[in-house]
């Protein structure tokens, strides 16, 4: 059995506009998970639900194996790290010094050498009011104060989000020291393919408050494959029949293009019924997540 | 650490063993001697943009195989590897080329005598005998 740092099981949050859940999610330790989706599909409110900022209607939620709202639970929240996508207003005024000195209070393993490293890394000036930073500024200053106290999970929500591509690659290399001893975590919701393809070991797609599935990264886009196949070669009721085919189109010069979720099984198939592939291509994570966003759509019209 | 490692995204052979192949071949030619302590798994995996679940995999075939070995809390090194051993991996490499250049002749419905012709000629060129 794999050791989870954060697990939701038949979690439910009902809201007038919106329904999350039920979200059965189990996070992996050691482990980078990203949440994958578009806007509005409940990554935000999971993360909320995992810190217990607010109560699901139904289901249990364990976070570093603490079931949450157990009292003195400040002891296991001292072992998270969490970048909330958006920041209150409520300390604007306040310089960002005086943050880290009422933050750090909460933190025993809290490391002033390893805070002062960070805003050295990300270029910040812990002496500039929080209201004044721009916004890569302060979400670099939020990402070194997360970090300091060596957090055993990570929850970041959008982490790049405002950040120039140097920032951005900074915050990719520190990511992965982080995680280097084996035994961290990270969560992170963020629509940035390449840090996707950058930082994942697991993939969850999260689409209308439902998760569609977790995936192993490199096993994901080694079974999205397109194949180009000529006409002559197959009908589109042939290709109806191709393991895993989940679009079908002409793709001009008198190609046909499939999509197929299962490229090995898929190509096994051609082999048999003794049909060329003239060209294949692995789909992108987006690629991926359109054709899901679609999908899901059918079913709920349906 | 850099390894020379290329992956290829658009092919049907699976990551792991695309990263497989090509440490190997690294391995056996000599390139990575004996006793060379290679990338931690997410080093590696943030080099290849691969997942560690790849590379813990790829480590795990190779030590298994023997060209590999695990110091618990150092690191993974390059281990010694028995002269036939190394000449078994050498000719393996051999053996799939040339798989590969008589698969392309079927394809083409090329006879056996044929192919036996090419060989020669290929051979002759590239020896200049």
């Amino acid at each position: 059995m794999t050791d989870n740092a954060v697990s939701l099981a038949e979690v439910e949050l009902r809201r007038p506009h919106f329904q999350l859940g039920p979200i059965h999610l189990e996070v992996p330790k050691g482990y980078v998970t990203a949440i994958v989706g578009p806007n509005g599909s409940g990554k935000s409110s999971t993360f909320r639900l995992i810190l217990d900022l607010i109560k699901p209607d139904k289901g249990d939620i364990k976070l570093l194996g603490q079931r949450s709202s157990s009292e003195e639970d400040w002891q296991t929240k001292s072992k998270v790290g969490y970048l909330p996508e958006l920041f209150s207003p409520h300390d604007d005024k306040l310089r960002a010094f005086s943050k880290t000195e009422f933050v750090k209070k909460w933190y025993p393993a809290w490391d002033v050498n390893r805070y002062q490293e960070l805003l050295r890394l990300f270029e910040v000036d812990d002496g500039i009011r929080l209201g004044k930073m721009s916004k890569g500024m302060r979400r670099k200053y939020e990402l070194a104060l997360v970090l300091s106290h060596y957090p055993e999970l990570l929850l970041l929500d959008e982490p790049s989000s405002g950040l120039d591509p140097l920032a951005w690659r900074t915050m990719i290399d520190v990511l992965h020291r982080y995680m280097e001893p084996g035994d961290r975590t990270i969560l992170m919701a963020s629509h940035i393919v390449e840090e996707v393809k950058r930082l994942a070991d697991y993939i969850v797609f999260m689409v209308h408050g439902r998760v569609l599935g977790v995936y192993e990264k490199d096993e994901l886009f080694g079974s999205w494959h397109a194949f180009y196949v000529p006409g002559e070669q197959i009908s589109r009721k042939l290709a109806q029949e191709m393991p895993g085919h989940c679009g079908i189109e002409e793709a001009g010069g008198g190609m046909i293009r499939v999509i197929t979720r299962m490229a090995p099984a898929a190509e096994a198939w051609c082999e048999q019924e003794g049909i060329a592939i003239s060209h294949r291509q692995a789909l992108q994570l987006d690629d991926i997540l359109a054709i899901l966003v679609e999908q899901e759509r059918m079913r709920l019209r349906s | 650490m850099w390894l020379p490692i290329q992956i290829n995204e658009q092919s049907a052979e699976p990551l792991y063993y695309q990263i497989e192949v090509q440490l190997r071949a690294l391995i056996v030619s000599g390139q990575l001697e004996e006793g060379v302590l290679l990338p931690s798994i997410r080093e590696l995996a943030q080099l290849l943009k691969c997942s560690v679940i790849t590379v813990r995999r790829v480590y795990q075939d190779l030590e298994n195989e023997g060209l590999l070995r695990t110091k618990q809390g150092t690191g993974t090194y390059v281990a010694r590897i028995e002269q036939n051993a190394m000449d078994r991996y050498r000719l393996d490499a051999v053996t799939e080329g040339l798989e590969a250049a008589i698969d392309a002749g079927k394809l083409v419905q090329c006879t056996r005598e044929e192919l036996m012709k090419l060989f020669q000629a290929v051979l002759d060129r590239k020896f200049g005998g």
